[in-house]
């Protein structure tokens, strides 16, 4: 659906942000472009919207040029959410959210109700926020409208500028967990740029590595970090891939490695998933105190794990991603 | 007590006839600078090449010796209201324009970005984005001139177009220092009671998210 077919940048001055990049997209997926600053992933993004246009190569979207495709009519079409929130501060947030729909001309009522629909999706209440202005909402409150902002005319394609770069820790995490969830339920193909590693990881079907304007490995978060392209990608992962890989690996892909006791499922009110990652399984044990944990692969019980075997496996994995052997 | 009234009932009417005039000259000149100089600034802004010598010319006028530039109006437009007027307009047309310009170009870029990558034209970013922003820094020139124009319209009473001058002119004239008074405080006044109702039209105008915003910026600072 979205193509970079050799794609370049150069900026006037004769700096090459982006240099000969080529990668599709697939229908639906998140695709992160992850790098450092001055590694082209902004300049990549923008091209897709033509807030900067390519030096050569093209971006198709279904098979036709962007450089074709009036801009602002383009636009309209690509959700768009960036970095510093950029929520315009004179609007109440019902108005922020209803930039594009306005621009396309939707009937009023219409806009009140798809305005009042997303508001509901970001968790936040309509009565309660509709009307505020952003400067009556908290860092996390703005981001949310952030997004709802971007996906308010429902585009099939979201673009997104570190769109939780400006928050603390701990409400950047609990954003990014609902972004997961919501991005699962809305099937957009979506665009994401960040310089951090665990946003990628967390937020990616697959990641884009750039540096210095080239692309370094295209791959799933779990093959970035288990096989690495090149001397880059591993430096960049560095001294987290122990982390990361606890954040890639999930259960089910070490179903045969597992010690897992079969027989009935202890009785307990959690579950863990074949999908779930070691740090999901860490942490379960860690809410739940107990000794062992049923395993689950798309609701069929898959056997009992113990925290002991878990706790094994992580430590024989530090030998291979951890530490210089 | 009774000084006081006998002078504002021998001289009222015709400080109040003076301060009519000078009325007269001040707004019909702000009037039409600011129509003439918030849309100039605006299309300055989009023409940005052009920003530079047009506000470097006329700040020029602004060079001019206010007497000299009421002087130089009387031949080409007749001794009067008209010589006056014009005088005022063209010096009250250099802080509006400028800070019309640097208000829309001191939005800030993120903000005008998000607004291009949600597909506005340039007039919709204009009028939806960066005109609401700027008023209160367009309105703080709209004020300058005010003040420099109630100020500067006193030379109307050298050029046969009335209002306080006049008054400070015959005072001056027969080194009577009373009449200087009766033309200077009530330009003074005017001055301040002007600059006041703009600033109450300065907060009618401005957006009330963005004087949420700013007020929470002077506290965070």
């Amino acid at each position: 659906m979205i193509t970079f077919d050799h794609l370049s940048k150069t900026y006037p001055g004769g700096v090459e942000a982006v240099c000969d990049l080529s990668l599709e997209m697939i229908e639906g997926e998140t695709l992160v472009l992850l790098g450092t600053s001055g590694s082209g992933k902004t300049t990549t993004m923008k091209m897709v919207n033509r807030l900067i246009d390519p030096t050569s190569g093209r971006i198709l979207i279904d098979d036709s040029d962007v450089m074709e495709i009036d801009p602002i009519e383009l636009r309209r079409k690509i959700g768009y959410a960036i970095q510093h929130i950029g929520l315009f501060p004179h609007m109440t947030v019902a108005d922020n959210v209803a930039v594009v729909p306005k621009l396309l001309a939707w009937p009023r009522a219409r806009i009140g109700e798809r305005v009042d629909e997303l508001l509901g999706m970001v968790g936040l209440q309509p009565d309660d926020f509709r009307d505020r202005y952003p400067s009556q909402l908290s860092g996390g409150q703005k981001q949310r409208v952030g997004v709802a902002r971007a996906l308010a005319a429902d585009p099939p394609i979201v673009l997104m500028d570190e769109p939780f770069g400006a928050l603390d820790p701990i409400t950047r995490e609990q954003l990014q967990n609902e972004f997961v969830e919501l991005e699962s339920e809305i099937q957009k193909t979506i665009i994401f740029v960040t310089h951090d590693v665990f946003e990628a990881v967390k937020m990616a079907d697959r990641i884009a590595l750039l540096d210095a304007g080239r692309l370094q490995q295209l791959a799933t978060p779990a093959e970035l970090v288990e096989s690495p392209a090149n001397e880059f990608v591993d430096q960049f992962l560095g001294q987290h891939r122990f982390q990361l890989s606890l954040l890639t690996t999930t259960l089910g892909s070490l179903a045969d490695q597992l010690d897992i006791a079969s027989g009935q499922p202890v009785k307990t009110g959690r579950r863990l998933h074949a999908r779930s990652s070691l740090i999901d399984a860490l942490d379960e044990f860690k809410k739940s105190r107990r000794r062992e944990l049923p395993v689950y692969r798309r609701g069929q019980f898959m056997g009992n794990l113990r925290k002991e075997s878990l706790l094994t496996l992580i430590a024989r994995s530090l030998g291979e991603a951890g530490e210089p052997s | 007590m009774s000084g006081l009234w006998e002078f504002l009932h021998q001289r009222g009417p015709t400080i109040l006839e003076c301060l009519g005039q000078h009325v007269y000259l001040t707004v019909i000149a702000m009037a039409l600078a600011i129509g003439l100089a918030v849309p100039l600034g605006l299309v300055l802004t989009r023409t940005r090449r052009a920003a530079t010598p047009v506000i470097a010319a006329i700040g020029v006028i602004q060079t001019l010796p206010s007497l000299a530039l009421v002087g130089l109006m009387v031949p080409l437009l007749g001794a009067g209201p008209k010589a006056c007027i014009t005088a005022l307009f063209l010096y009250a047309l250099l802080p509006i324009v400028r800070n019309t310009y640097t208000g829309v170009m001191g939005v800030e870029p993120a903000m005008i970005e998000a607004a291009r990558g949600m597909g506005m034209t340039s007039s919709q970013i204009l009028f939806r984005i960066e005109l609401p922003l700027s008023v209160p820094v367009i309105m703080a020139g709209i004020r300058t001139s005010t003040i420099i124009c109630v100020g500067i319209a006193t030379l109307g009473g050298i050029v046969n177009a009335g209002g306080l001058g006049l008054l400070i002119w015959i005072g001056i004239d027969r080194s009577n220092d009373a009449l200087i008074y009766e033309g200077a405080i009530p330009a003074m006044g005017l001055a301040l009671l002007l600059d006041g109702l703009l600033a109450l039209g300065e907060r009618a105008f401005t957006p009330k998210g963005f004087q949420l915003a700013r007020q929470e910026d002077r506290e965070a600072v």
